[in-house]
């Protein structure tokens, strides 16, 4: 880490790739590699205007650019939108701890991504079929509002398709063209949609909060273990170090101890799904 | 080894050797209660030890409540912090140093602005010798005394006399620079300091008793305990919300990082001390807030306080300087809520 943590590295925005009528892929180039492990975060700063966490969702493999996914939500994401290629920003990090690939090899593992909580995930998605064998198998299912709301349309559709993966996605609400399933991500993770060997598979979860309650609770019934479900948990991640408070759950700090957690870490403290 | 001040000589003239050259933060007595006081020399006229702390926390001198956190885009260090010296400080503030170290120093990145005045700052602490009336450190298993975290401390007696000891070794070697000054306290002295320190324990211990609390409370437990209880309820309908308790607080930590830019025009950021009873303390951009409540905010406070740190560090994040109630619009007392929470639990 460098001598002052709240200080960000320039990158200049490179790239702009619309996704969705609010979600756009933002590639950035950072004066310097900000070499990152998936499940990390940064935090993306307009300079004079203000500083808001991300997770990249490009691979961890690539360090001279960074792919970040935004939804356009608050003050900070509005300005983000508002940028134009050239543009210059900061990035602080990596901050947070990583997925424990280690702990996933062996095993199956389970993606379940909802709306623009697939950004994390695309992240951990390469970061897995860059040593397939050591998988038993990977499984993405993904849930979506509608067919237009669909992030990475292009490479879910085509290259993430390989016959190694079992992917499966959904929407709310489909539309004429839509051959897929319909219904909420839960739907698709049923029996008749999802087979799975639970003793030997770890869950990732990803998505806005009431998705990943319902994920969890279909996860715990279809049998996961609760040390075996990970959840991204969004929260008010300001200084990203564990200093500024704002991001407490219970003894953790999302920011140093998380932000992916274990269920059965947070499941007693209050409020995780607001 | 524990000295006194020698024939002729005076505090004020100790105090204005060991700050020459430094800034100095001492006490300043206005109506009736004291306040934190900058100044480029001790002025005798004007400073002095106390009898209990300031209004004003000594958090706000490593942790100023606005304090630049650097350019944006470029790495720079914190402004040299040439030479600082506390005086008068109370075990209140002196214990709380260790929350703020801990969140500061203790976990990596450090913080180099806390870093920069608190590894430059001396701190000569003081004994309590008049708590006031809303005093109740022993009640969370400190004293009103220092016993540790000082450079030097100063136990004042009757008589303008005073037991004076040096509590690390930067505080042994200015000591020990002062010969001319000081010489052994010797032990009838430092017998004294030990009965006027049992005196005032007494005093604080009565007054925190009279509150239904004392040392051997388990907060933690009672905080847990009550996590559904609907005296947060109670208590928060006299909360107005203005964050005064944290800010007035010895403890609290909390700040935003916000950006802006320098007078030059430089992307720029500070630190700045936030409330974790605001509303939006802990809101996302998406509008998600798992605090939407102000009875859960409060209890997020004494959550933090008397569950997270005695969790993480083993530590009551209070050390019962009452600064809280005095400072609170709604009339809110800690000492209350604590009792009722005990009760419940």
């Amino acid at each position: 880490m460098k001598v002052n943590p709240y200080a960000a590295i320039p990158a200049t925005l490179k790239n702009i790739i619309i996704e969705t009528s609010n979600i756009t892929t933002f590639t950035f180039r950072p004066e310097e590699p900000i070499p990152f492990k998936a499940g990390q975060f940064i935090e993306l700063s307009v300079p004079g205007f203000g500083e808001a966490p991300f997770t990249p969702s490009s691979s961890p493999a690539v360090t001279d650019t960074m792919d970040i996914t935004i939804m356009r939500v608050g003050a900070v994401t509005e300005r983000i939108h508002a940028l134009s290629i050239g543009s210059k920003v900061g990035i602080r990090g990596p901050l947070g701890q990583p997925y424990p690939l280690d702990k996933f090899k062996g095993r199956e593992v389970l993606i379940v991504g909802g709306g623009v909580g697939l950004a994390p995930l695309r992240a951990l998605f390469f970061a897995l079929i860059e040593e397939m064998d050591q998988y038993k198998k990977i499984i993405l299912r993904y849930g979506a509002r509608s067919p237009a709301d669909i992030v990475y349309r292009k490479a879910v559709s085509t290259a993430w398709g390989k016959p190694e993966v079992d992917l499966l996605l959904s929407v709310d609400k489909g539309d004429e063209s839509w051959r897929g399933n319909i219904g909420v991500v839960t739907t698709i993770l049923e029996n008749n949609k999802l087979s799975l060997n639970i003793h030997n598979s770890v869950a990732v979860v990803c998505g806005p909060p009431i998705m990943m309650k319902f994920a969890t609770i279909k996860l715990l019934e279809r049998g996961y273990p609760s040390e075996s479900i990970y959840l991204s948990m969004e929260k008010n991640m300001s200084c990203g170090i564990g200093k500024c408070g704002h991001c407490r759950i219970g003894p953790y700090y999302a920011c140093k101890d998380g932000p992916v957690f274990t269920y059965d870490r947070i499941k007693d403290e209050p409020r995780i799904w607001d | 080894m524990a000295m006194k001040l020698k024939q002729g000589r005076t505090i004020d003239a100790l105090m204005e050797f060991i700050s020459s050259g430094c800034k100095v933060y001492a006490l300043h007595r206005t109506d009736d209660t004291y306040h934190l006081d900058t100044a480029p020399q001790w002025e005798g006229n004007k400073h002095t030890l106390g009898f209990y702390r300031p209004v004003e926390p000594l958090k706000s001198v490593m942790f100023p409540p606005r304090q630049s956190a650097g350019a944006l885009l470029q790495q720079t260090k914190p402004d040299p912090c040439k030479g600082a010296v506390a005086i008068g400080v109370k075990n209140c503030d002196l214990a709380a140093l260790k929350i703020h170290d801990h969140v500061f120093l203790d976990t990596e990145p450090i913080d180099p602005y806390y870093n920069e005045i608190r590894q430059n700052t001396l701190l000569i602490s003081c004994d309590c010798t008049k708590p006031c009336e809303v005093c109740f450190c022993t009640a969370v298993g400190d004293q009103p005394y220092p016993k540790s975290g000082f450079d030097i401390n100063i136990s004042p007696l009757p008589n303008d006399k005073f037991v004076i000891e040096s509590g690390s070794e930067r505080g042994k070697k200015l000591l020990d620079s002062c010969s001319d000054l000081l010489e052994d306290a010797g032990q009838e002295l430092i017998k004294a300091r030990d009965t006027a320190r049992q005196i005032v324990y007494k005093t604080v211990a009565d007054q925190a008793a009279a509150k239904g609390l004392d040392n051997d409370k388990n907060y933690q437990k009672a905080i847990i305990g009550t996590a559904e209880s609907d005296l947060w309820e109670r208590f928060a309908e006299d909360c107005v919300e203005c964050g005064a308790c944290n800010f007035v607080c010895c403890t609290c930590h909390c700040f935003l990082l916000a950006d802006g830019r320098s007078a030059t025009g430089t992307p720029a950021r500070v630190k700045q001390w936030d409330s974790c009873l605001y509303r939006n303390f802990a809101r996302v951009a998406g509008g998600a807030n798992p605090r939407k409540y102000r009875a859960e905010r409060l209890y997020n406070r004494f959550d933090k306080k008397f569950n997270f740190f005695k969790k993480v560090l083993n530590l009551y994040a209070c050390d019962g300087c009452g600064r809280c109630i005095e400072a609170c619009t709604g009339k809110i007392d800690i000492r209350d809520v604590l009792k009722e929470a005990l009760d419940e639990s």
